[in-house]
Parts: structure tokens; C-alpha cells; sequence
């Protein structure tokens, strides 16, 4: 499979106020496949969300290259499509608006638009609700018209900053599920964000676990368990041994 | 629900109620011989002027003249405020140009204009406009500038990482994001406009409800002062309402936060 998104040496540094300025990521290199489910996990305070926010132009390094299909990242990429934790919906648009919204960018025409927006709206279970407001939603389903509404804009890569974080437990496993299920079918390249070592592992094809301070690569993992998964992957003796493994790295890097 | 909808009804009661307390008490006090009705007329005086006023015509005259010039310099207002508003928020020179001045005039309330705008206008409908423009439009510009400037930055990330240009992300996030806090902004100097409208009409004016009390000072016809205060609640009141219904109408996913 050939690289579709890769950083190269990047290192990222702030200014906060008049103080020291501070390295949110040092040197960091990765090559994501097309296709591939990469998890980025840390702690808080690791740069996770710095390089999500480099991945989608966001923000520029200070030092290094951030590359989509071998060209440099320079300004907000809609290639990358950004999955926020905070769902960053539109609260006067209505569940079919938000997830039309992409579409209408792309100059895409109505009819079509409703066609795509009514079938993306029903790969994440939300059919019925297309005349509500995000307000009317809980945060699962909140967080499900999020990932339709990037869906539907058909971004080469999609980017998810600690999507599930909000959400309670059993939500959280719901949508993993969900996303497991919708990833099986799309096979889009995903850059996922989290600082969970069971969601990693559910989800992943390779983990990136991160150091903190500054953030660096500490390893890179490939996650073995077999495909196609399901949540319940999590009772089987690979998972525990690899969790463990894991953790070993976690806690090494702690001490 | 039960429990609610019984709340509900009996705070309107104890409304009611307290209303009739007070009105009984005015009656009590101004026909015993308490308040002389020098001072105070009774209530079935300020009634019977009140239907005298309505069925002459001259009640509602006075409440459409002043409602009319409210309209006008309101509408005026807004139209200068609000863009003025906007741009200042995503355009940094522009609120560098305006806001000396929004600094020197904010703290002038309306009526100080009431001289130089009878010399530039004279006292007819033109300066009467004039003076709701010139005491309701900063209000609008200040709440306008706010709202647009605490539009959460990360749906305009949102907005341009799902391709959206600046032409789309002015007109399709940030003005929507900002509308709620537009809108409270104007339906609160609503009742600033009036209050400028009658502050010019009790100094100079032929016609509005702020005369129509002047003259009944002047004639010393106290029953129209006091009905003419009670219409300007009323008037007021019912604007209030209308606004709400608008603002309603205009913003339909606000409706459930509100409920």
C-alpha cells in the first residue's frame, strides 16, 4: 500500500505568553499507509492533538514536513477530514443541513446532495432524525452526525481528535462498534486520536504510542488481532498479552 | 407536567391577584380622602379619560405616530449598526476607526441631543427619528460586535476543513453562530428606542404619546398624564412580544434550549 499522509522530522513548538517557549512535539516521523487505521496514543500533554492539528493544516511546524500524497500541508486541508471531540456541529442546521454542508462546499447539486447525506445518515443509525437540531441529540448521537457529516464530504483521510472521550462507557463501546463496522466498509485511511489503550487496540491497525514532554514517538506497534473485530475482541488472551505489552511501554516511560 | 402546568397557573393567579391588590389600594387611598386627587387621580378617573381618549381616536393616533418614528430610527439603526458591527469584529482596522467614537458617544444619553438635533431638524418626525438612531445604535453595534466576536472558533475550523471558503464561512457560520446574540442585543435596545422616543416627544413635540402627557401636564389633566403612561407600558409590552415571536421564527434550534 502506498504512504498517503506522513510527517517527517516534525517538531512543533508554542509560546505561551512571555515564558519559555514550549515543544509540543519533537522529531516526530510516521508513514500512514492508504487504508490503514493508525492510533496516536499518550497521555495528556504527549502532542497528540498537536500533530491531528499539523495532519489537518491547522497549524504549520516549526520544524519538518507534514505531507499528503507528497506535498507539503500548508493551509486547512479538506482532504483531511477532522472527526472534533467537542463535535463542532452547526446548531442552527439541522441533523440533514450539518451533514449536507460539506457536500453543499463541493458545489455538489441538491438532488444529489440529499441522496448522499440520506445514505450516510443511515450507516450511522440516525434515520428519523434528520429534522432535528444537534441540540435535541444526546452526544452519541451528536458525535454520530459528526461522523456522517465527514463521511459524507469524502475526505481522503479522516482525522478523530479523542472522538469517544465524552461519551459515557457504554456509548463509547457502541460507537467504537459502530466505527469498526463503517470502517470494515469504507476502508477510508483514519488517523485516530485517544489516550485509551483498550480503544487503540480495538480499533487499530498499528499504535503510535507517545511519550510526553516533549512529545516524541516512544514505539510503533502493529496490532495483530484479526480483522474483521468486534468489541469483544477484548476477552481473548492475544489482546491481554498485547494490552500488556502496551502497558509495560506506558508504564517504563512513567518511572 | 400536572405539577407544572398547576405552577404555572398559579403564578398567573397570584399575577392577577396582585395587580387587583394594588389597583383596590389605589382606589381605596384616592377616594377616602388619603391622596388628594391633585396629586393622584383614582383609577376610575384615569378609566373614564382612558375610554374618552379611545373612542375619540386620539389614543391610537398618538400610539401609531410615536410607534411610526420608533420604527424608523430603530430600523435605521440597525441597519448601520449591525453590519458596522460585523465587520468591525473580522476586520481589525475598521474597530480601531470606530471605536474612539463609540467610546466618547456611548456615555451620552439621547436627550443630550435634543438641542442640536431641533436646530438641524426642527421638531417634527425627521428629529425624532433622529434621536431614536442616535440613542439606539451603539447599543446594537456594541452587542452586535460581541456576539460575532464569541463565535466558537472550532466551527469555523469545522466549516474550513469541510472545504468552506470566506465567503461561506462568513455567511454560513459566523452570522449564524452570532444571530442569537444579535438578536438579544436589539430586542433589548427595543426598549431603549422608546425610551428615546418619548424623552424627545416630552420636550418638543405636536404629536406621540410622550405630548399627549406633556399636554395633560400642561392642562393640568392629570387622568391623561397617568393614561398615557399606562399606554406606554402597554406599547411597549406588546413590541416586546412581537420581538419574541420574531426571534423565535428566526431562530427555530433555539426554541429547545429555551422550552
Amino acid at each position: 500500500m502506498p504512504t498517503i499522509l506522513s510527517a517527517e522530522h516534525v517538531t512543533r513548538t508554542f509560546s505561551i505568553g512571555r515564558g519559555p517557549s514550549v515543544v509540543a512535539v519533537q522529531d516526530f516521523s510516521l508513514q500512514v499507509e492508504e487504508g490503514e487505521f493508525v492510533c496516536l496514543l499518550g497521555a495528556s500533554g504527549c502532542g497528540k492533538t498537536t500533530m491531528l492539528n499539523l495532519f489537518a493544516g491547522f497549524i504549520q511546524p516549526t520544524q519538518g514536513r507534514v505531507l499528503l500524497r507528497g506535498e507539503p500541508i500548508t493551509r486547512i486541508e479538506p482532504r483531511c477530514g477532522v472527526v472534533f471531540q467537542s463535535y463542532a456541529l452547526f446548531p442552527w442546521k439541522t441533523v440533514q443541513g450539518n451533514v449536507e454542508f460539506g457536500l453543499r462546499m463541493q458545489r455538489v447539486p441538491a438532488a444529489e446532495r440529499r441522496r448522499r447525506a440520506a445514505r450516510f445518515i443511515e450507516l450511522v443509525k440516525l434515520q428519523g432524525f434528520e429534522r432535528h437540531y444537534p441540540v435535541e441529540l444526546s452526544g452519541g448521537m451528536q458525535q454520530r452526525v459528526t461522523l456522517a457529516r465527514i463521511l459524507a464530504a469524502d475526505p481522503e483521510v479522516l482525522l478523530m481528535d479523542e472522538p469517544f472521550a465524552a461519551l459515557d462507557a457504554m456509548t463509547r463501546q457502541e460507537m467504537q462498534e459502530e466505527l469498526l463496522r463503517i470502517q470494515e466498509q469504507n476502508r477510508k485511511t483514519v488517523v485516530f486520536i485517544t489516550h485509551s489503550i483498550d480503544e487503540a487496540l480495538i480499533l487499530a491497525d498499528r499504535i503510535v504510542v507517545m511519550s510526553a514532554r516533549p512529545g516524541r514517538v516512544q514505539a510503533i506497534l502493529h496490532n495483530t488481532l484479526p480483522r474483521p473485530r468486534h468489541v469483544s475482541i477484548q476477552l481473548s488472551p492475544d489482546y491481554a498479552a498485547l494490552k500488556s505489552e502496551i502497558w509495560n511501554l506506558v508504564e517504563s516511560k512513567q518511572r | 407536567m400536572t405539577g407544572l402546568r398547576s405552577a404555572i397557573s398559579a403564578s398567573l393567579l397570584i399575577r392577577i391577584a396582585s395587580v387587583c391588590c394594588f389597583v383596590l389600594a389605589w382606589h381605596v387611598a384616592t377616594t377616602n380622602g388619603a391622596i388628594s386627587s391633585i396629586f393622584l387621580p383614582s383609577p376610575a378617573q384615569v378609566a373614564a379619560q382612558a375610554m374618552e381618549l379611545v373612542s375619540s381616536g386620539e389614543l391610537w393616533k398618538s400610539i401609531l405616530v410615536s410607534s411610526e418614528r420608533v420604527f424608523a430610527g430603530y430600523a435605521l439603526a440597525a441597519l448601520v449598526a449591525v453590519p458596522l458591527g460585523v465587520v468591525m469584529a473580522v476586520w481589525w482596522p475598521a474597530k480601531a476607526i470606530v471605536d474612539p467614537f463609540v467610546s466618547l458617544l456611548r456615555p451620552l444619553p439621547s436627550i443630550t441631543w435634543i438641542p442640536l438635533t431641533i436646530l438641524w431638524l426642527g421638531i417634527g418626525d425627521q428629529q425624532k427619528v433622529a434621536i431614536v438612531f442616535l440613542g439606539s445604535w451603539i447599543y446594537m453595534l456594541v452587542y452586535t460586535l460581541a456576539a460575532v466576536q464569541r463565535v466558537d472558533p472550532v466551527l469555523v475550523r469545522a466549516a474550513r476543513n469541510l472545504g468552506a471558503r470566506d465567503f461561506a464561512v462568513m455567511w454560513q457560520v459566523i452570522l449564524p453562530a452570532a444571530l442569537p446574540g444579535i438578536i438579544a442585543g436589539l430586542k433589548i435596545t427595543l426598549a431603549i428606542s422608546w425610551s428615546c422616543v418619548l424623552s424627545a416627544e416630552l420636550v418638543a413635540a405636536q404629536s406621540g404619546l410622550g405630548a399627549l402627557i406633556w399636554q395633560g401636564k400642561d392642562w393640568g389633566n392629570l387622568p391623561l398624564v397617568l393614561v398615557g403612561m399606562v399606554a406606554i407600558s402597554i406599547t411597549v409590552l406588546i413590541a416586546d412580544a412581537i420581538a419574541d415571536r420574531i426571534e423565535r421564527l428566526l431562530l427555530p434550534w433555539e426554541r429547545h434550549r429555551r422550552s
